[in-house]
């Protein structure tokens, strides 16, 4: 019972307090740089929060030990959003008006970096986001910078690689919360250009615990393979629904199913799934020797060290967002300022991460190409890359 | 389509039907014995996948973990009504019905911590391809599933009929005061209704688990869907309760098939709306109910 009454008391504190991150305690002359943090520690996308600030305070504690940025320490101040929108505009305000940061890392979901976009822009401070929805950066504001690969990227890479294995006739199966109807858009949009046509296009809901239905549509349409558009717990229900309905058709996805809880949940029915995203699942795809691969594999073996387990997609994002922080900031020449950050950050060049080689333009603030994307098939419960 | 295309429907939609109509039996019961809804009831389903996961997690073997997992939510429905809505029985319905809301939420934030943010598996309990019926799949699991739910409403309707307890508790669904004027101890049957509705709905958490994982969140969704199934075939008469959540799973499939999926949920609430309207009492309800 003491373990649930521990629980208990951190349930009721978490969205009241946050937390502040630990000090190192080197160089105690200057002022610290006080970078802000808006996450999702509690709530539906805990699974996303909890794994960034992990990531977050590896990396503050590695640049504060190697001495800080220009000699003066980073200090990341963190507010939990609790998976909320009107939370996340409430802190980002909070941040800005009583903490005085320089910058936003935050936030860990798309409609919560939306929502605190308008104050950001108010008060002229940046905001780096972690989360991967196209319309963080399509929608372009000047202060909102994003370090995942929108759908706007992985879509098209995943749609070309499913024509050019000659699965042309295409089901598509979304999810009908923010990330699935992004991916759909951009799956109708780019169908034709990347020589694919979509002989069915069925949605489930958040929560649904069965799709054999949607999936029994989609057999009666004969397709070549079947495109799951969907990120938690729904992505392995397909998956296994799939399976038990004997479709022999070869599934694909993109970063929605790049987690191991899809691996455990979709067991048996995983195997030979293909999924588009990023290099991290298997730091080998950077290609060894290359200033990327030692970025990647340091940080995984970093990760490991302090938390037993391999950073997943979500870690990057955040690894990304502190780092292109911590490297503009050490570009800033004269006073250190949020108007000078937010121009040091547009002017990112060949910013080597996890997610890839950041270039941020005045018309470009999420910097990536399609050629970060590679092509994942899932065997013997891990990834393995596509040949 | 095809008779085989068909009949794949229908057994996607009896395997959804069957897990409403377990989750709908809990929100029957309590509210049979008490005259409240309990808004917890989808929690009682989250907690059996989870409890079961931790279970089979410490080395249990997956039966008695999935026992174990169905026994330790029922202490939690008992303890729930004991510490939570035993004092406030004078209270309002609403007032209850609040409660149970309140005690919903603290179930998720204790599951949250205590089992974290990330979705949890269990194996299938007997691993292997679907079972072909004349070109119908039927997976092994769907089969475990209605097994499980058919023994349930068997022993729901034994204790009902037979047992000394069960008349105690229909007494009290047609007239809570007139059962206590009768020497019923009201108390105690809330209280076993409590842990019965937190069982049913622990079993079916435990029963869809491997197919679906489960998460701390996982009860939310189920607790809508068992609820509509509730209403939908009459709440308070159990066997209209579990012919509902099959019409409800039914209603869904086909929906998918002769409509189109994004109107699946938009779907099965137009029919209870209007089942509501026509009929206020449910499908196989009886008029003269006074609750509300």
């Amino acid at each position: 019972m003491t373990r649930a009454a521990a629980a208990l008391l951190v349930a009721v504190c978490l969205p009241v307090v946050g937390c502040s991150s630990a000090d190192t305690g080197a160089d105690e002359g200057a002022e610290p740089y006080r970078i802000g943090a808006v996450l999702s520690l509690t709530g539906s996308y805990a699974g996303l929060g909890i794994p960034e600030k992990q990531a977050i305070d590896l990396e503050v504690a590695r640049i504060n030990e190697a001495g800080g940025i220009n000699g003066r320490e980073i200090e990341v101040i963190y507010e939990d959003d609790a998976t909320d929108a009107a939370k996340a505009q409430a802190a980002a305000v909070r941040l800005i008006d009583e903490e005085g940061v320089l910058a936003i890392i935050g936030a860990s979901g798309t409609g919560h970096t939306v929502a605190m976009r308008s104050d950001a822009e108010r008060a002229g401070v940046p905001i780096v986001s972690m989360a991967g929805g196209s319309v963080i950066t399509d929608d372009f504001s000047e202060w909102v910078f994003q370090t995942p690969w929108p759908n706007r990227i992985v879509i098209p890479f995943v749609l070309k690689q499913m024509a050019a294995a000659g699965r042309t006739n295409v089901a598509l199966i979304s999810d009908t919360g923010g990330y699935g109807v992004d991916g759909r858009d951009y799956v109708l949009a780019h169908a034709q250009e990347a020589g694919v046509t979509l002989v069915a296009d069925e949605t489930f809901n958040a929560g649904d615990t069965d799709m054999s239905s949607q999936l029994t549509k989609i057999r009666a349409a004969d397709p070549d393979a079947v495109l799951i558009w969907a990120a938690g717990k729904e992505a392995a229900i397909i998956a296994r629904n799939a399976r038990q309905l004997n479709m022999q058709q070869p599934l694909y996805g993109g970063s929605g199913i790049a987690r191991q809880e899809f691996i455990d949940g979709a067991a048996e029915a995983a195997e030979g799934v293909r999924l588009g995203t990023g290099r991290i699942l298997v730091p080998e795809a950077f290609g060894e020797g290359t200033e990327a691969y030692a970025v990647a594999t340091d940080f995984i073996a970093r990760f490991e060290a302090e938390y037993g387990a391999k950073p997943d997609i979500f870690a990057g994002h955040a690894y990304d967002a502190i780092g292109l922080i911590a490297d503009a900031l050490g570009r800033i020449e004269g006073d250190v300022t949020s108007e000078a950050l937010r121009d040091a950050l547009e002017e990112t060049d060949g910013w080597v991460g996890i997610d890839g080689t950041f270039t941020y333009s005045p018309s470009d603030h999420n910097g990536l190409t399609e050629d970060e994307m590679v092509l994942y098939v899932i065997e013997g419960g891990t990834w393995r890359l596509d040949d | 389509m095809d008779a085989a295309e068909f009949f794949q429907y229908v057994i996607a939609g009896l395997k959804s039907g069957s897990i409403y109509a377990l989750v709908a039996l809990g929100f029957t019961m309590v509210y049979g014995a008490t005259g409240i809804i309990n808004f917890a009831q989808g929690e009682f389903f989250m907690l059996g996948g989870v409890l079961a996961v931790w279970f089979h997690g410490l080395g249990l073997p997956l039966p008695v973990a999935g026992i174990a997992a169905v026994a330790a939510t029922a202490l939690i429905g008992i303890a729930f009504e004991r510490v939570a809505l035993r004092r406030q029985r004078s209270a309002s319905p609403l007032v209850l019905v609040i409660i149970t809301i309140g005690g919903s939420m603290v179930m998720k934030s204790l599951a949250r911590h205590l089992f974290g943010p990330d979705e949890l598996s269990l194996p299938e309990f007997t691993p292997g391809p679907s079972v072909d019926v004349a070109g119908v799949a039927v997976e092994r699991q769907a089969l475990w599933v209605w097994g499980l739910t058919i023994v349930a409403v068997l022993l729901l309707a034994w204790l009902y009929r037979r047992t000394k307890l069960g008349r105690a508790m229909r007494a009290c669904s047609i007239s809570h005061d007139a059962a206590r004027l009768m020497g019923i101890d009201t108390a105690r049957v809330a209280m076993v209704s409590f842990g019965i509705a937190a069982a049913l709905g622990a079993l079916a958490g435990f029963a869809v688990t491997p197919l679906t994982q489960t998460s701390w969140d996982a009860g939310a969704a189920i607790g809508v869907k068992g609820f509509a199934a509730a209403i939908l075939g009459g709440l308070g008469n159990p066997v209209a309760t579990v012919i509902g959540g099959l019409v409800l799973g039914l209603l869904e499939s086909l929906s998918v098939a002769f409509v189109s999926s994004t109107y699946k949920d938009v779907i099965s609430l137009v029919v209870l709306l209007v089942v509501l309207f026509v009929r206020p009492q449910g499908l196989f309800g009886t008029a003269q109910r006074g609750k509300v």
